[in-house]
């Protein structure tokens, strides 16, 4: 008898879950999008970094070294240019990770000089890129040095050689930087993001469910009254949550910001804009809060992974990486990550904060435009 | 302004083709307490809500309180006020808070807004907790506060859906008799409710809803003379028809005879009267009676009697008892209940709609 009770909870669960088609596409889709996000996205290998070459003299060495870096899948090269301020100077505005500065003397024997300017707030990329160009520079004195013995038929011992061929510098624009300084960003970003994403659906989808909704908009009230206290009393929340979080980052781990406090407030400010934006539109047709959570979900998670969260977007496959400029996560990210490690001002963040702008109207617009009276 | 509500061929079509609303005609007077009675799915709360401006129509018109509610919904909104069966309030706010919100929200004049809300807790006895929480509250307390919410701002019509579901019979009067009051006091009400007794007991009109269309309207005692009337309309018609085959050939026609006479309804009118002393001849004497189809004894003093129906049938089972030196006690007719109208009404819509009419 029991076992037919039991059975019949079982049968009940699974008719509701293939009748509910919203949570039924949920459970199907969300499992592929987080495989295929994790094997793409967290292959753990920093593929395809942006980096400029600066190559001053013409030679065969100077062609060796360009020909290994390009043959590298850590590296993409962008652009050879001639003019090494040029070069740090696309490094310093984020177009490109690194740059490797070819000495202009470099194919004189003895005096080849490298350097690697880095973007060390990237964590990930800097102890990925760092050995990688140490190895390229490594193997390339190896065979300069070995064709030379060669040449010379003298036997000298191959690191002592090796070292003294190609004299790599690296040079870490800000410095050494811990994990908790380059996770802090993220995780305050992705903070905000997930906390609107939920507080929204408790506050609209829940209060539609539970009649409460109802009750306002039988007043003589518009939509967006009452849709604009909402989003403010979600921005208030989602800012001390985020104030919390840099407190106690600060206070336990020791975590420096090097921009203005207060361009980092004014870029949580409209990140958490944003994403509330972004959740009132999805919570404007959602009849029931499980609804909604079913609708963010298979949206929120994957922002996660491609928007440079948790790892450079830029070694993402390339269809990723395109997605992530349609996400606004990523510009929260990086403008958050630009204030707080690169110490970077209002004019290197500002397309970030603009673009942030442009998707929180978008999103206000459909939103109070899709939205609905009724409970 | 005759009337509160005024529907013409009101429709609602949603999204999946669905026609909830069909064409509905409804209409309730000024300052009546006007009942909205409907199976489940028969288009009563599509109706309410397009009445209370929560969702649109799809065509036809409506007007409550005398204006558009397309045209003018802000104006419809300021004259209603809504009392939904789910509570719907703020649980984590105390009871007047959530009453001063919905004051505001009705932007309900500041300086007269702290007397109001006074007034109207005092009036349905919960002044004493409007500094609990919605959430500590008993069903009844928390309904007593929807109504609160729903009068801070003086409506001229108030809606009630299903608003005394859950309660206890003590709570439901007492909401009841609100109800009434505030009518008393010129207010239309609209009750929405399954709860039959509730319906006859406190509403002057009532407009039966099925298939999204209005299939009755008449008082609760008219809807039930109708089913009568109906019911020895229909008698009628059968006994004519039996009587037309009898004359054609009652041997050709035994069977359908027969199917004709078993539809016959019972329209005999049934009476329940308690005497204290009840005896042999008392009993024998009205089953003489030429009113008196049929007489049982039942025990505690109880005889079910079943009547010819007539405006004396009922003097001359009275004048019998006391002939034979009865005494007594109580009388009770067993009318048709609304809800035998409702069900009656109901199932014959459901009848036309499965044959295609």
């Amino acid at each position: 008898m029991e076992t037919k009770k039991v059975w019949w909870m079982i049968k009940k669960d699974l008719l509701t879950l293939w009748r509910h088609k919203v949570q039924f596409v949920s459970l199907v889709l969300f499992p592929i999008l987080m495989i295929a996000l994790c094997g793409w996205g967290m292959g753990g290998t920093v593929e395809n970094t942006p980096v400029v070459i600066v190559k001053q003299t013409t030679g065969d060495v100077t062609d060796q070294v360009i020909n290994a870096i390009k043959a590298d899948k850590t590296f993409e090269v962008k652009d050879i240019l001639s003019d090494p301020d040029e070069a740090k100077r696309m490094v310093d505005n984020g177009e490109v990770r690194s740059a490797i500065i070819l000495s202009s003397n470099f194919e004189d024997e003895g005096t080849r000089n490298a350097i690697l300017y880095i973007d060390s707030s990237d964590q990930m990329t800097t102890q990925m890129v760092i050995p990688t160009t140490q190895r390229i520079f490594a193997s390339l004195s190896e065979q300069i040095e070995m064709s030379k013995i060669s040449s010379l038929n003298r036997n000298v011992g191959f690191f002592e050689a090796t070292s003294q061929s190609i004299k790599l510098q690296i040079n870490k624009i800000y410095g050494d930087i811990e994990y908790i300084d380059y996770l802090l960003p993220g995780v305050l970003a992705m903070t905000m993001f997930m906390s609107s994403m939920l507080g929204l659906g408790n506050s609209i989808a829940g209060e539609r469910e539970r009649g409460e909704l109802a009750r306002l908009f039988m007043t003589p009230t518009s939509i967006s009254s009452v849709l604009s206290g909402k989003i403010i009393s979600q921005l208030i929340r989602e800012m001390i949550q985020a104030i919390i979080l840099i407190i106690a980052a600060m206070i336990i781990f020791n975590v420096v910001i090097n921009g203005s406090l207060f361009l980092l407030f004014l870029v949580m400010l409209v990140s958490v804009l944003c994403f509330v934006g972004f959740g009132m539109m999805i919570s404007a047709t959602a009849r029931t809060q499980e609804d909604y959570i079913q609708i963010v979900m298979p949206i929120a998670m994957p922002m996660m992974f491609i928007c440079g969260v948790f790892f450079p977007k830029e070694t993402m496959p390339w269809l990723l990486e395109k997605l992530s400029y349609f996400l606004p996560l990523t510009y929260a990210n990086d403008a958050v990550r630009a204030v707080m490690l690169q110490g970077a001002g209002i004019g290197s963040i500002a397309m970030d904060l603009l673009i942030l702008l442009a998707f929180t109207a978008l999103f206000f617009v459909v939103g109070v435009v899709r939205f609905n009276r009724d409970i | 302004m005759k009337y509160a509500i005024e529907t013409h061929d009101l429709v609602k079509v949603y999204d999946n083709d669905f026609k909830a609303v069909d064409n509905l005609n409804l209409y309730v007077e000024n300052k009546t307490i006007g009942g909205i009675l409907g199976p489940n799915g028969a288009g009563k709360t599509t109706t309410i809500k397009m009445l209370t401006c929560l969702i649109p129509k799809t065509g036809g018109e409506a007007r409550v309180a005398g204006f558009d509610i397309s045209k003018q919904p802000d104006e419809v909104r300021n004259r209603i006020g809504m009392v939904p069966q789910l509570v719907s309030l703020y649980n984590d706010l105390t009871v007047r808070e959530n009453v001063e919100l919905c004051a505001d929200f009705y932007n309900v004049d500041q300086k007269i807004k702290d007397k109001k809300i006074d007034d109207l807790l005092e009036l349905v006895d919960i002044k004493y907790a409007q500094d609990k929480y919605v959430k500590n509250l008993s069903g009844g307390m928390q309904q007593k506060t929807s109504v609160v919410a729903s009068l801070v701002h003086n409506p001229d019509i108030l809606f009630l859906d299903e608003p005394t579901v859950g309660l206890d019979p003590t709570t439901k009067r007492v909401l009841w008799d609100l109800m009434v009051d505030l009518n008393d006091q010129g207010r239309t009400i609209i009750l929405c409710s399954h709860d039959m007794y509730e319906v006859d007991k406190i509403c002057d009109n009532i407009n039966i809803i099925d298939s999204g269309k209005v299939v009755a309207n008449d008082t609760p005692q008219g809807l039930k003379d109708q089913l009568l009337h109906n019911l020895e309309e229909n008698n009628r018609h059968i006994r004519e028809t039996i009587l037309k085959l009898e004359q054609e050939g009652i041997d050709e026609n035994r069977e359908e005879i027969n199917g004709l006479k078993s539809s016959l309804t019972d329209e005999s009118e049934k009476i329940t009267v308690m005497v204290s002393n009840i005896n042999e001849d008392m009993v024998n004497a009205l089953e003489m009676l030429d009113v008196v189809n049929d007489v049982k004894t039942m025990g505690n003093g109880r005889l079910n009697i079943s009547l010819k129906r007539s405006e004396t049938s009922v003097n001359h089972v009275i004048t019998s008892i006391l002939a034979n030196g009865g005494n007594i006690a109580s009388i009770k007719t067993n009318d048709p209940t609304l809800e035998d109208v409702f069900v009656a009404i109901t199932a014959k819509t459901r009848k036309e709609i499965k044959n295609g009419n």
